[in-house]
Parts: structure tokens; sequence; C-alpha cells
């Protein structure tokens, strides 16, 4: 019952200001895609926009190839869990569930087999006569997933699904979605704006930076592969490295190292985790910040003009003043495409 | 301790000062003769009951049920797209409006009610119900716009959007989410607006005045004939009782 969505140079102005601006995305049928980006950069206003919630200034969005232009929101067979539960607390809990097959006219009876077989997927098959007001965050969560599954949609959006839960509770919802996901092969559209989250969730993760899909690929792709600057520092890749290659060595900090590509002028990012702070590197810094992580110590050292993060393990780490060298190996030095070239799957 | 103690006093007073003058009516009402000094009457009777229950105050107490209950119906409908747009902050300047709704509020009713009697005779409405309805549409309106206003804005549109995505059409989204979280509101709303109606005076007299309405009708007795009165003010107090009773209990189902 999957099937593929395709938003084409969608415009959205929910305010007047334009929060999407030429935005096209490619969600294939039966995938499980994460939009990621910062907090502003327009995500829940394309959920909206695809939900038939907020209208469309421009472009087309369609499912399985029909266009959406015209179809109101209840006709669209697509459901939303919304960040918030947005159940209501006059209904108990499988009637909350079953309220989209209460409107279908399903008989009493079969909705309440039905909603009560959703719950038992959400694992929770003893709430089904619970009244809302007394469930958990995390309870009411469950119980908007199995509403939206409820409706067996053609798409199903989420909407930070796990924003609101403590880590250990993040874990199971995460696994819960991606289980039921995968059984129904549901085309399925997940916001988030934390980067770990989604290359947990998704098979493929579109970046969206100020209303535009920047990169879609998939996750590993996009954190050691990154299509420029911008995306490189979403993903954490936070040390973007600029100088003359001339060959195979990269001139950076009064130092050369081995660097991949053609000569002329580059930028290459590398992510803190890979950057080495060892006797023997070929770079001199001094560490200016050192700060506990919990797993790791992240070091914030000046060579020369250029700065470097750097990630180590908390038992070697060295204090703030200490001179150091450091290393960038070349297999983690990842180029950066000249801007022009850049290559998105959006 | 001595803070719970102070606030139970003060309950006790402050419900002490609603009943007792409330006690001396019920006394008053059923006194058929009740000569000074004595501190209880000397007889007590149904005179005033009979009496407040036959001729023009039986036509004043149905003429003003169905004022209020009209009246209240129809500013629940007029009233509830005005107070969707405010509670929902769909308007760029609210204040002009506002201003609007408080106006009939601050100006005397009576003289809202002159301005309004000028209008009703030359167009034929004077002393009829249609224009009692009217008069008292101006008054209640306001009071239950700003009532109603409460019931709307953004987590009523997020409960509607939810409905919307899973499929509700219009009418089923009313009837299984909107109605539902805006039912105690609503029934606030209505007990406010036909109080306001029943207990009208002003508007009443200007524009009325040939169809007897209770208030119109309680008045003179207060002076002639006290018993009749207070027999007259129980039956006034009955079906703002009976709405406190139906409004409180819509609304304590939940949301």
């Amino acid at each position: 019952m999957s099937a593929a969505l395709q938003c084409s140079n969608v415009t959205v102005s929910p305010a007047g200001t334009p929060v999407l601006r030429g935005l096209s995305l490619s969600v294939p049928a039966g995938s499980r895609t994460v939009l990621v980006g910062p907090s502003g950069a327009g995500k829940t206003t394309l959920l909206r926009a695809i939900a038939g919630l907020a209208a469309l200034d421009d472009g087309e969005i369609s499912i399985a190839g029909r266009s959406l232009h015209g179809v109101a929101a209840h006709r669209r067979r697509i459901a939303v869990v919304f960040q918030e539960p947005r159940l209501l607390p006059h209904l108990t809990v499988v009637d909350n569930v079953a309220l989209g097959l209460r409107a279908a006219g399903v008989r009493r009876a079969e909705r309440r087999r039905l909603a009560s077989d959703r719950l038992a997927e959400v694992g929770l098959g003893g709430f089904l006569d619970r009244r809302v007001p007394g469930l958990s965050g995390g309870e009411q969560q469950r119980v908007a997933l199995a509403r939206a599954l409820c409706a067996e949609p053609d798409l199903l959006l989420l909407d930070e699904p796990l924003a609101s839960l403590d880590p250990n509770r993040r874990e199971d919802l995460r696994r819960l979605i991606i289980r039921l996901q995968s059984e129904r092969a549901l085309t399925t559209l997940i916001v988030t704006h934390d980067r770990a989250e989604a290359a947990e969730l998704g098979d493929s993760v579109a970046l969206m930076l100020e209303g535009r899909i920047v990169q879609h690929d998939d996750p590993q792709t996009l954190f050691e592969r990154p299509a420029s600057a911008a995306v490189a520092r979403f993903f954490g890749a936070s040390n973007i490295v600029r100088g003359l290659v001339r060959e195979g060595r990269l001139m950076v900090a009064d130092a050369e190292i081995p660097a991949a590509g053609p000569d002329g002028h580059a930028s290459f990012a590398i992510r803190p985790e890979y950057v080495l702070v060892a006797g023997d590197g070929a770079l001199r810094g001094t560490v200016v910040e050192a700060i506990y992580a919990g797993t790791h110590v992240r070091l914030t050292i000046a060579c020369g003009s250029q700065r470097l993060q750097a990630d180590v393990r908390t038992g070697s780490a060295p204090g703030a003043g200490e001179d150091v060298r450091v290393d960038l190996p070349c297999e983690h030095l990842w180029r950066l495409p000249d801007s022009g070239s850049v290559s998105a799957r959006g | 301790m001595a803070e719970r103690r102070l606030q139970r006093a003060a309950a006790v007073l402050l419900a002490g000062a609603f009943a007792l003058p409330l006690a001396a009516i019920v006394v008053r009402a059923f006194a058929d003769a009740w000569r000074a000094p004595a501190i209880v009457p000397q007889q007590l009777g149904l005179r005033g009951i009979r009496e407040a229950l036959s001729g023009a105050t039986l036509e004043a107490l149905t003429n003003s049920l169905v004022v209020a209950g009209v009246v209240t119906a129809i500013a629940l409908v007029i009233g509830w797209p005005a107070a969707r747009v405010l509670g929902e902050r769909r308007l760029r300047r609210p204040a002009p409006v506002f201003l609007l709704l408080a106006l009939p509020l601050l100006v005397p009713s009576y003289a809202t009610g002159e301005g309004l009697t000028e209008w009703f005779l030359r167009i034929g409405l004077i002393d009829s119900l249609p224009g009692l309805v009217l008069a008292h549409l101006v008054l209640v309106l306001p009071y239950v716009i700003l009532v109603l206003i409460a019931a709307f804005g953004p987590p009523l549109t997020a409960l509607e959007e939810m409905g919307r995505s899973q499929g509700l059409g219009t009418l089923s989204r009313f009837r299984l989410v909107t109605m539902p979280a805006v039912r105690p509101t609503l029934a606030a709303a209505a007990f406010l607006g036909f109080l306001v109606s029943w207990s009208e005076y002003g508007s009443s007299l200007a524009v009325g005045g040939g169809r007897p309405m209770l208030p119109v009708v309680l008045l003179p007795f207060v002076r002639s004939d006290p018993q009749v009165a207070s027999a007259i003010s129980l039956l006034f107090l009955a079906p703002a009782i009976g709405a406190l009773l139906i409004a409180s209990r819509a609304s304590r189902s939940p949301l």
C-alpha cells in the first residue's frame, strides 16, 4: 500500500515570508527518510505542507505520481505523529486510536479489535480503557503512533518523535519506529534536529538548511563525505582546513601533509574524532581549550592561524596551554567538492 | 494551621453573606402574616406563591424564559465564529473590536434600550418578542463572546489538525474533536448569557413596555407587597439555579 512521495520546487510562506524556497525532495516508496536540519530550517513547515495543513505558494507535492494539489488534508491518507501527542482527553486510549475508524463509520466491535491490535504493537496492550490524562509522555507518544498506524496511511510523517523523551526511552521508541516501519514497508518521513538521531533512524537522510535540501544521501555519506562545508559543519565534521595542494601534499600551518586530489586551492573536512594528537604529528600547535565531555575530551588546538578540534580519550588528554603535535590522517581528510559542483539526490 | 482556620472563617462569612438574605426572602415569601416586632412570622402560607403564579406575573415568567432562551441560543451561534477569530488571534488589531464588544457593557442598559426604542418604534419592533430578543442580544452577545474566546486558540487548533490528518471531515471533526473540547466553555457562556438576559431590567422596560418581563413586574411589588415580591424573587432564582446546575455538570466532563 506504500507509495513514493515527491516534492518539486515547493515554496511555502506560512506568515508572509517564505520558509520553504523551491524545495525538492523525493522519498522512495517503502523508505525511511529523515529530514534533518537546525531549528528554523523549515522542516515542520514541509511536513505540514505535505500533510495538507499548510498551503503551497508554488511547486507540487505528489504521492505515487498523483498530485495532491487541491486534495483536502483529511483525504490525503497521510498520517502525522506530531511533536506533542495531541490525544483527545475526553476519550479512552482505545477510542483515541480508533478515532479515524469511528469517523469512517467502522462498527464499534471491529474498530476496537483493530485499535487494540495497534496498541499491542506499540506495547500498550493493556491500556485499552485507560484514560489519557494518567499516561506518561512516552506512553502518550506511543498511543499517537498507534493512532497513526490504525489509519493504514500511504505515508507516515513523524515530527521529532523522540525529542521529548529521556535517553533510555528514546532508544526503545527508536527501535519500535524502525520495526513498525520495516514490517509494513511504510513510506516514512521523519523530522529531527539531531544528527545522531537522523543517522540512527533513517536509511536515507536529507539535510535541510534555510528552506532547501542541500544534500540527500545515506547517513554515512553525509557524515564522512559531506558535499559542502555547511553540510560538514552540521554533521560534526567541524574542522575545515583550507590550503594549497601540490603533487599530493597539502600546505597547512607551516607544515606539509599528504592529501588527495588535483593541484590547486582546496578545502578539506575532517571529523574531530579522526584528528590525532601524537608525538610524531606534522603540525605543531597549542591547546587553547580542553572540555571534558564524558566519553572523550574535546580539545581546541591552535596551529598557527588554523584552529582544529580533536576528540581524544579521557585518560591521556593534554590540558589547556600545552604544546602538542597534531596529525591529520590522509584517509580521513575529505576533500570538499568545489562549490558549484555540489551533488544532491534531492 | 492558623491560616487555614482564617480561610475557613472567611469562607463561612462569605457564604453567610449570600445565604442570609436568601433565607430572609424564603421566610418572607411564605409569611402570610408577619407583623412587627415579631422575629418569626405569625402565620405561614402560600398566598405569595399563588399571587406570583397568577395573571401578569405568570405571563412575565414565560416571556422572560422564552426571551432568555432564544437570546442565549442566538448569541451562541453568532458568538461562536466571532470568538474563534478573536481567540485564534487572527485579527491584526483586535483592540477596536474588544472596545466595540465592551461598549454595551459600559453604557447603562436603559440608555441602550432607549436608543433602540427610537428605531424599533419606526420599524415596528416595539413591544414585540423579536424586539425584546434583539435588545437583549445587544447586551448578551458581548458576555457570550468574551467568555467563549477562552475555548479557542492553539490547543484546540492542534487537536483539529490532528483530526484532519486522521481523515476526519468537517462534520465528524466538529462532532468528535471541536465540540467536546469547547463544551465546558460553551456551557459557561450559555449560563452567563441566560442570566444576563433573565435579569435584564433597563432595556426590557424601554423596549418591551407592553410585554411584561419578570424583572419589570417584580419591582412594583417590592414597595406594595413584600411577600409577593419575595415569592417572585424565588421564581426569579429558580432558572438561575437550574442553569447553574446544568452548566456545572456540563463543565465537569473533562475538556
